[in-house]
């Protein structure tokens, strides 16, 4: 049985991304826990209820979009938001098939993207 | 009978008359000493031979009543009598002693040349010596003949001086004297011109095989601060045909910018002893500025003074404007493709932009929205400072490696590490392999030698290549797209890049075809990439080279001399 974990999960190989996600979040009240890469994430979200991660798509060894695809089976109902630093259809029409809530493409603008996370929080409760 | 048919007999009673009267002549009232010096004038000034050996006859004459003196010289083959100077004997008795072999009964110069000593005749009439011309000596009225011959400072026989005299007797103590002053003379006179000539016919045959050749060819003589140079030479340098040459004057016309290589080159070769080369600029005063390249050496004397350096200068000015055109063009191929390069780079470059800014945008709202709330820590404001700080520092980067790579004429040549080069490319397409989900190895060699070459030439030969691979490892599954790029030293001469593949390999027939222009075995590719890849290795004097390696895929490498004096380099 998994433990709840309230955290949003933010997994991103540079270490400056993800630091300055988890600032973005933290602005806003928001808990996080950060993944520098996907094993270890994937190895978390085994052990844990995760209501949401943010998640990277190109990354070293395992990309976020094998990532999607395990997520599909080991946790369903987890939601996700794809950032990406580069704009490429095949990879955002990929994502998209693994029905996630958001797609950004870095930089992107702060209000969107929490509200994004503000929604994708909302819907977990409801469901 | 006209004068100039007058009779020997006639005139050596002319002679005799002319001598009593000459009693006041000018050369009787010159000091003898006076008169030497001004013969060592003419010999310096390299008068006619002809001329100074007549004034030393004269100058002897002079010194005694009725004293007649010749010159005789010996011929090049050393066998014959040639007329030397015999200014006051008669026609007939010159024409007949040129000519005549040397031996040991042909009067007293032709037996005193064969001898190698003085040999005195105090009568032709009785001499055994003179029986061959005992009937020429008499027409001419001469009766006592001593004759020294001539040596030179090597020993050789180079003529021999005579004195006649018209009663039988032998020479005076004080002729004897004479006699020495005479030989010495004209030994110092005849062996300057003989180097003289010697000289001028090896100036003028290699001058002859020099222009031929198309060289100018000269001669520095440093002790005179001379110098010979070919016609040809002084066309090529600027000069005119007449106007004398010293060293100042020839590196005058070498350009300012080489001349203190040039010098420095000419003294290193004086100081090794070993020839010199040097590639430089000639400006002449009129016309236009010559690429040469001379080459020569110094020659010296036994004493280890210099005694001239000879050398010769080569035109390269055509050749070396093709070269420069070849460079400019090889430059402009690889500048484009580079340009082209960043061009199919854009979208992993925009990652590699992105992922900075995305950092700055967050933290710099994060820090906003903790101020809104009224709740911000300094510490955690100095930590988002700082991370935007980063960033942008890597967004700089990122953007510095880009224009360095469009900058044009980026040739400069520094020592390298490749390495260190190896690892800043990595970052450059870094984003490019992550999105080929390609997994890159590095292998390096600690004790690589260092190299010298154009870094961002390097970087654009390794982009090509790391490209290469990841094309070549495309088509399977990402799990085995796999590539390894490694270096070593070979014996610590020669840095080798090697970038390994696991892809299909290369054609078995020829896989150096690749670098061939247009070859390409991929569908969309023009097959650029490694040709230029290649014409870089190439111009900084290296090799490359593709095979199909062991286990599977290709290995392409390049290999770059190690650099001179360079440490061998840590780990980048």
């Amino acid at each position: 049985m998994r433990s709840e974990e309230s955290a949003v999960c933010l997994v991103d190989d540079d270490p400056l991304v993800l630091n300055s996600l988890r600032y973005l979040l933290a602005s806003d009240g928001i808990a996080t826990r950060s993944f520098d890469n996907a094993e270890t994430f994937l190895a978390h979200i085994k052990m844990h209820m995760v209501a949401l991660v943010v998640l990277d798509i190109w990354m070293e060894r395992i990309t976020g979009l094998e990532v999607l695809t395990r997520l599909c089976v080991i946790s369903p109902q987890t939601r996700v938001i794809v950032i990406t630093a580069r704009d490429d259809l095949a990879a955002r029409a990929a994502a998209m098939q693994s029905r996630p809530l958001a797609f950004f493409i870095k930089p992107f603008g702060d209000e969107q993207f929490l509200a994004a996370v503000h929604d994708a929080l909302e819907q977990t409760k409801k469901s | 009978m006209t004068p100039s048919e007058k009779s020997d007999q006639e005139i050596a009673v002319q002679m005799s008359e002319r001598d009593r009267i000459g009693k006041g002549d000018h050369e009787k009232e010159e000091p003898f000493y006076a008169g030497q010096g001004r013969i060592l004038e003419m010999i310096v000034t390299r008068a006619p031979l002809a001329d100074i050996l007549t004034r030393i006859v004269l100058l002897m004459e002079a010194q005694a009543d009725g004293l007649r003196c010749s010159i005789q010289l010996l011929s090049n083959d050393g066998k014959r009598v040639r007329h030397g100077a015999a200014p006051n004997l008669p026609q007939a008795y010159v024409k007949a002693v040129d000519g005549l072999p040397i031996g040991p009964r042909v009067g007293s110069c032709g037996t005193a040349m064969y001898l190698k000593r003085p040999v005195v005749v105090t009568d032709v009439l009785t001499d055994p010596l003179w029986a061959d011309y005992r009937d020429l000596a008499k027409s001419c009225g001469l009766q006592a003949c001593w004759s020294t011959p001539i040596i030179s400072s090597h020993g050789d026989v180079l003529g021999s001086f005579a004195m006649y005299r018209q009663e039988p007797r032998g020479p005076s103590a004080e002729e004897t004297r004479l006699t020495e002053a005479a030989t010495q003379i004209a030994s110092i006179a005849i062996e300057c011109q003989q180097d003289h000539i010697k000289l001028r016919e090896r100036e003028a045959r290699i001058s002859l095989a020099a222009e031929s050749a198309d060289l100018a060819f000269w001669v520095s003589y440093p002790e005179q601060n001379s110098v010979w140079m070919s016609e040809k030479g002084r066309a090529m340098y600027g000069f005119t045909l007449q106007e004398p040459l010293t060293r100042e004057s020839l590196l005058s016309r070498i350009h300012p910018d080489e001349r203190v290589a040039v010098e420095a080159t000419f003294e290193q070769a004086r100081a090794s002893q070993r020839t010199f080369e040097i590639e430089h600029r000639i400006v002449p005063p009129y016309g236009k500025i010559r690429w040469v390249i001379a080459r020569g050496r110094f020659l010296w004397d036994e004493h280890g003074n210099v005694l001239e350096i000879i050398g010769v200068t080569i035109d390269v000015s055509a050749q070396k404007q093709s070269d420069l055109q070849l460079q400019a063009q090889r430059e402009e191929l690889a500048h484009l493709s580079r340009v082209a390069l960043i061009g199919e780079m854009t979208a992993s470059i925009g990652h590699e932009l992105n992922q900075p800014l995305a950092a700055i945008a967050n933290n710099a709202a994060a820090a906003r929205r903790f101020f809104d709330r009224g709740q911000i820590e300094p510490a955690i404001l100095k930590q988002l400072l700082a991370d935007i700080a980063a960033a942008s520092h890597r967004a700089g980067e990122v953007i510095n490696g880009i224009r360095g790579m469009a900058r044009k004429g980026q040739s400069t040549r520094s020592p390298l590490n490749l390495n260190a080069v190896i690892d800043e490319t990595l970052r450059l397409v870094g984003s490019d392999i992550l999105i080929r989900e390609t997994a890159v190895v590095t292998d390096f060699d600690s004790r690589l030698p260092g190299v010298e070459a154009a870094p961002v030439q390097i970087q654009q030969v390794l982009i090509n290549l790391i490209r290469n691979a990841l094309d070549a490892v495309e088509t399977l599954a990402p799990a085995k797209r796999r590539i390894i790029i490694s270096t070593s030293s070979l014996k610590g001469e020669t840095a080798e890049v090697s970038v390994r593949d696991f892809g299909t390999g290369l054609p078995a027939d020829g896989p150096e075809k690749v670098f061939d222009h247009f070859f390409s075995t991929k569908a969309e590719g023009m097959g650029m990439g490694l040709t230029i890849a290649r014409s870089i290795v190439e111009a900084h004097a290296g090799t490359v080279g593709a095979e199909n390696a062991e286990g599977g895929g290709a290995r392409f490498f390049f290999r770059l001399p190690a650099a001179k004096g360079m440490p061998i380099s840590k780990a980048a």
